[in-house]
Order: structure tokens, then C-alpha cells, then sequence
């Protein structure tokens, strides 16, 4: 078989039919580019949603409910899972405040890898902090800022203070964390805890009873984000299994997901409908077009052409005509795409409407192979036309 | 080259009944035939079964270059027999049997491509010889009667073959291009080393060309079917 030869003569018989190859393509383009559009709009709304609730970090944060009771060395394991990505424990939460002028700021426990934190520097040691944005709006502070800090205790009804300074590192970003609050190094939040249960911090000079000789600090709680939005189901329930109330966020993300799984449910029923309204539209036009090309058929056969070749010739009509009709397709999805992202999109980066390459690639090869097999059920007739049928026919 | 003793071929059954009987018919390379009859007669069905797209029914003998064509039809060699067509048969059709989407040129050339041959200028050549070299990137739609039928048959011989076939080639032309064309036609076969088998029902033009003449006779059987019978050359 000459593949080429059968490919030039089916690209001119196509080309000399340019009326009929027109209306065939634009039957194709009225089933793909529908369905490129409604995929990329759920493509592109998913994926939006998604990638929202994984640029913030809260949603992945797990919040244990309750006081607890956990060792340095459980949080430091829970730290290494794989589908953990930061935890650090916490110190109780009356004793996690300082007082900066008249502002009281929420202490909270960081270290390297906090995902609230990411890009900006990380606090170390006893001097170093980041403030939240509303605390840094109503101090007037600025990174490099050093900040007056006072730490109060009551002992014995009588009520005593000490005071650190402490430089400011850098702001926090609004949308990481809305209130008023200051992120330290763990050590200095254990010191203010210290303090205020009447023992001396001989760091930073702070009088009362001597620590406990190796006494294990006790944490009620701990800061812990999930790696990825699919861990946190899972970090959900092996904490219920280990008797821990937490609270998650597991709930919108089921919300995102189920809708991403109902829209993928709704654009598989319509592509099933349109792509079986295609292959039928398809298979009748080759049958159509076998007995409109008897007479051409025929004469090729007569001339020595096989069975297989004359099926190629079919086959390649249809498949060129799928060619067309999906580049024009995503030619008019594209011009589409660029109307919805104008019309929904406020964020830049979001999309309403976005496809990736691999599913052009996907559309490309569902459009080619219903077209190809198709066809070729429909131009299996070519196999029963005898050369010496047509040939009188002129 | 040729050689077929006792082929048979029917079609339809009880008065509707349509036989061919060819008793013998023997042909060398070179040899130039001419098929007469009324039309109707069966000289198309004859045509159809040298150019190996008619299956016979009953053979005593049917050999195309020493092969068993019989044996080809009973074992379904389809790819076989449309080898044999492309390689060594040109067929002239009544009415060009043209491809409408093609331009002259490539008609003609399309047996030379089947074949993977490679032009050697025999396109260009025949057409010169047939008188149509003007027509060459024409649609075959835009040409006469008699210029489609020239290249008819210059894509019948494009291919060099051994066995050329047509069918009432002149059938549509008026008497002075009827004989045009019939000339033209054999010269170039003649040329070629080319066998001929020709249809026609004009017998004094196939005679005033030269061609050895047989004709075909038909009688009415007791059943009511029509037999028609090849004879000998007259």
C-alpha cells in the first residue's frame, strides 16, 4: 500500500469537495469547541479554588481542641511525618502575651520552615520577633524597630513586670495572620511562661524560684500544618484514632473537591453525549460519502488499489477534516478563553477559564481517534465495491 | 500470455439468465483483438473477466503470464489480483473513467505512482502523442468528450503494461475522432509491445484499423436466459 500516494489523492478528493469538508468540519467544531469551553471552565475554576486554599497556609493548619498534655519530643515527631510540613508546640495561651506600650499581643511559637513565614526572616533567640500587620499598624513599627516589651506576673496578689527589647524583623503580611500578635522563637515564649509561674529566667536576668532540676516542660498545644490539602484528612483522623480533638479545615477542602468531582461528573456526561453524537455524525458521513465516491472508488480499485488502501482513503478524509475542526476549535476555545478570563477574573494568576497543554494534546487525540475508527466502521463498505460495478456508472 | 479455454460466467437466474461462454481465447504479446457485438451482448462482461474484476464462474482454462487466475478468484486473492491489475493491465473505460479531483497530469501519472515508478517523461510523451499536452493541468471536467477519452487511454499505457483493455473507447466521439482516437490509441500500444482486447460495436472501424475481429453471438435458450457465445475470428 502507498500510504502517501492514498494520502495525497484523499488530501486533493478532500480539498475538491471544500464545500462538503467545511460543513463536516464545522458539524466537529460545534461538538469540540463546547465542551473545550466548558472544560476549561471547570478546569480553570477548580484549579483557581484550589490553588487558593493551598496558597493559604490556614487551611492547611490543624488546630488541636482542648488542653492537651505533649512532650517536646511527640511534637518533634509529629515535625518529621512525611505529610507534616511544620509543627512546633505552643505554651499555654494565658501565659503566651506581651505588652508592648498599651497594645497586648497574642505570643506565637516559630521556627524555620513556618509556612506563615514564608519569605520573610525568621526570629532566633531571645531578642527577635515578627509582628502581625495590625500590631505593626497600631505600633507604628517598622522592620529593624526596637520594641519596648513588658511581661507581667502576679505573685502572691502583689502584681510584678520585666521588661526586654526586642528588634522587629520583619511584618507579616495581612492575609497570613489577621490579629494582633507577635511570632518569637519558642524560647523566649517558655521565658515568659517561666516568668509567670514564679521561676527565674536567668537569660534575661528575670528573678524568682529556681527551675525544676530536669523537669519536663508540659505543652498544651502545638502549631501543626499539613504538607498538602489531602494530608490533612488523614493527620484528621489519625489523631482521632489517638483520642485528640482537632479542628481543620477539612471541610472546605471536601467542599472543593466534591465540586471539582460533580463538575468532572457533569463534563464527562455531556463529552459522552457529544462524542457519540460525533462518531455517529462521522460514521454516516463516511457511509455517505462511500456511496457518493462509488463511481472514484471503484476506478481506484480497478486501477489496483487494495481494500486497505480505499479504507485509508475514507479514513484520512475524516481525519483531516478532525484536524481542522480541532485547531479551529481551539482557536475559537482560545479567543473564549481570553473573553471569560477578562469577564471573572480578578486576581492575576487566577483563571476562569485555563487548559493545559496536555489537554489540547488529549482533546487532539479523542477528536482523531473517534474520527479514525469512526470512519472506518462507516467505510467498511468500501470493501464490498467491485471494480466492475461502478466503472459503467459514468 | 493470455490463455483461457472454456470460462464461463452467469448472471440472474431463469429468463433473466445472462451467460458468457468463451470457448477459447489465445493471446500473445503484441496481438491486437478487436470484441464485436450489439451492445448488450456481453463485451463488457468479457472485458471484466481479462481485467481480472470479474470472477468466473465455471474455467477449463484461465492463465494471465503462465499464473492460474482461476485459482487466485477461488482462494479470495483480492490484494493478488489488484497487483497482477496494477502492474500489467491498462483499462480504456467507455466514458474515461477519469478521477474528477485529479488534474490530467496527475490522472494519467497515477498508475506510474502506484507502481512507485519514478516519471520518466512518458506522461509528458503521451500526452504529446494523444494530442492533449495543453490539457495537462486541466480538471477533467473542463474537456471534451474526446480529449477525456485520449487521456483515458494515455493513463492505460502510462504504465508501460502488457495488456490493454477497452471498452467501446469510441463509443462517444463522432465517426472522424472515433477513428482519431482508435488510431492513436493502437499506435501507442503497438509501440508499447502492448496486447489489445477491444470492444467495440462499430466493426467497420475495427477492421479499417486492422485489428483481428471476433465477434459475439448471442441465442435465446429453452429456459428463456440469453447465452452468449465468443467465436472464432472472421
Amino acid at each position: 500500500m502507498r500510504i502517501p500516494l492514498v494520502a495525497s489523492l484523499a488530501w486533493q478528493d478532500y480539498r475538491d469537495d471544500g464545500w462538503l469538508s467545511a460543513c463536516s468540519v464545522l458539524a466537529l467544531v460545534a461538538v469540540i469547541a463546547p465542551l473545550l469551553v466548558l472544560f476549561g471552565l471547570k478546569f480553570g475554576l477548580v484549579s483557581s479554588l484550589t490553588e487558593r486554599l493551598e496558597n493559604d497556609p490556614a487551611t492547611r493548619e490543624i488546630i488541636p481542641l482542648g488542653g492537651g498534655r505533649f512532650s517536646h519530643a511527640f511534637v518533634e515527631q509529629l515535625a518529621q511525618r512525611s505529610d507534616v510540613a511544620f509543627a512546633i508546640p505552643r505554651t499555654r495561651q494565658i501565659a503566651a502575651t506581651a505588652q508592648v506600650g498599651a497594645l497586648t499581643l497574642e505570643m506565637l511559637p516559630t521556627a524555620p520552615g513556618d509556612p506563615l513565614l514564608s519569605g520573610l526572616p525568621v526570629p532566633a533567640g531571645l531578642d527577635q520577633i515578627v509582628l502581625s500587620h495590625t500590631a505593626a499598624e497600631k505600633l507604628a513599627a517598622r522592620p529593624g524597630d526596637w520594641l519596648q516589651t513588658r511581661f507581667a506576673r502576679q505573685v502572691a496578689g502583689r502584681v510584678e513586670a520585666q521588661g526586654t527589647r526586642l528588634q522587629v524583623l520583619a511584618v507579616l503580611p495581612l492575609e497570613a495572620f489577621a490579629r494582633d500578635g507577635l511570632f518569637a522563637g519558642l524560647s523566649l515564649l517558655e521565658a515568659a511562661e517561666d516568668y509567670r509561674d514564679g521561676r527565674a529566667v536567668l537569660a534575661l536576668g528575670w528573678p524568682g524560684d529556681a527551675a525544676g532540676e530536669g523537669a519536663q516542660r508540659v505543652y498544651p498545644a502545638f502549631r501543626l500544618y499539613a504538607r498538602s490539602l489531602s494530608d490533612v484528612e488523614p493527620l484528621r483522623v489519625h489523631f482521632a484514632a489517638q483520642n485528640l480533638l482537632v479542628s481543620t479545615q477539612a471541610l472546605s477542602i471536601a467542599q472543593v473537591q466534591s465540586l471539582s468531582r460533580n463538575l468532572s461528573i457533569v463534563f464527562w456526561i455531556i463529552a459522552g453525549l457529544a462524542l457519540a453524537g460525533a462518531f455517529a455524525a462521522i460514521f454516516a458521513g463516511a457511509l455517505a460519502a462511500v456511496a457518493r465516491k462509488r463511481r472514484e472508488l471503484s476506478v481506484l480499485r480497478l486501477l489496483g488499489f487494495s481494500t486497505g488502501a480505499l479504507l485509508l482513503f475514507v479514513t484520512l478524509q475524516a481525519l483531516y477534516g478532525a484536524g481542522f475542526a480541532a485547531l479551529l476549535s481551539a482557536g475559537l476555545y482560545g479567543l473564549a478563553e481570553a473573553g471569560l478570563n477578562r469577564l471573572f477574573v480578578q486576581v492575576p494568576g487566577e483563571y476562569a477559564s485555563h487548559l493545559l497543554v496536555r489537554h489540547y494534546a488529549l482533546a487532539l487525540v479523542a477528536v482523531l481517534g473517534v474520527s479514525a475508527v469512526a470512519a472506518a466502521c462507516g467505510g467498511w463498505r468500501v470493501a464490498r465495491i467491485q471494480a466492475c460495478e461502478g466503472i459503467r456508472d459514468v | 500470455m493470455l490463455n483461457l479455454s472454456a470460462v464461463h460466467k452467469s448472471r440472474g437466474v431463469g429468463s433473466q439468465r445472462y451467460s458468457l461462454v468463451i470457448p477459447g481465447l489465445h493471446l500473445c504479446a503484441g496481438e491486437q483483438l478487436a470484441i464485436v457485438g450489439p451492445s448488450g451482448c456481453g463485451k463488457s462482461t468479457l472485458l471484466d473477466l481479462l481485467a481480472l474484476v470479474l470472477a468466473p464462474d465455471q474455467v477449463g482454462r484461465f492463465e494471465f503470464n503462465q499464473l492460474d487466475i482461476e485459482g487466485l478468484w477461488r482462494a479470495n486473492q483480492q490484494s493478488t489480483l489488484a497487483g497482477l491489475r496494477s502492474r500489467h493491465l491498462g483499462y480504456v473505460l467507455q466514458t474515461g473513467g477519469l478521477l474528477g479531483f485529479l488534474d490530467v497530469r496527475s490522472n494519467i501519472a497515477l498508475p506510474r505512482q502506484l507502481l512507485g515508478l519514478k516519471d520518466d517523461g512518458s506522461v509528458a510523451r503521451l500526452a504529446a502523442q494523444l494530442q492533449i499536452s495543453d490539457q495537462l493541468a486541466k480538471k477533467p471536467g473542463a474537456l471534451s468528450v474526446g480529449q477525456r477519452q485520449r487521456v483515458s487511454c494515455a493513463r492505460a499505457l502510462a504504465h508501460a503494461p502488457q495488456l490493454l483493455l477497452a471498452d467501446e473507447p469510441t463509443a462517444s466521439l463522432d465517426p472522424l475522432n472515433a477513428e482519431r482516437v482508435m488510431q492513436a490509441l493502437l499506435a501507442q500500444a503497438r509501440e508499447h509491445r502492448a496486447a489489445c482486447v477491444i470492444a467495440t460495436h462499430d466493426e467497420p472501424l475495427a477492421r479499417a484499423s486492422g485489428l483481428q475481429v471476433r465477434r459475439i453471438s448471442c441465442q435465446r435458450d429453452s429456459d428463456g436466459g440469453v447465452t452468449a457465445t465468443l467465436g472464432e475470428a472472421c
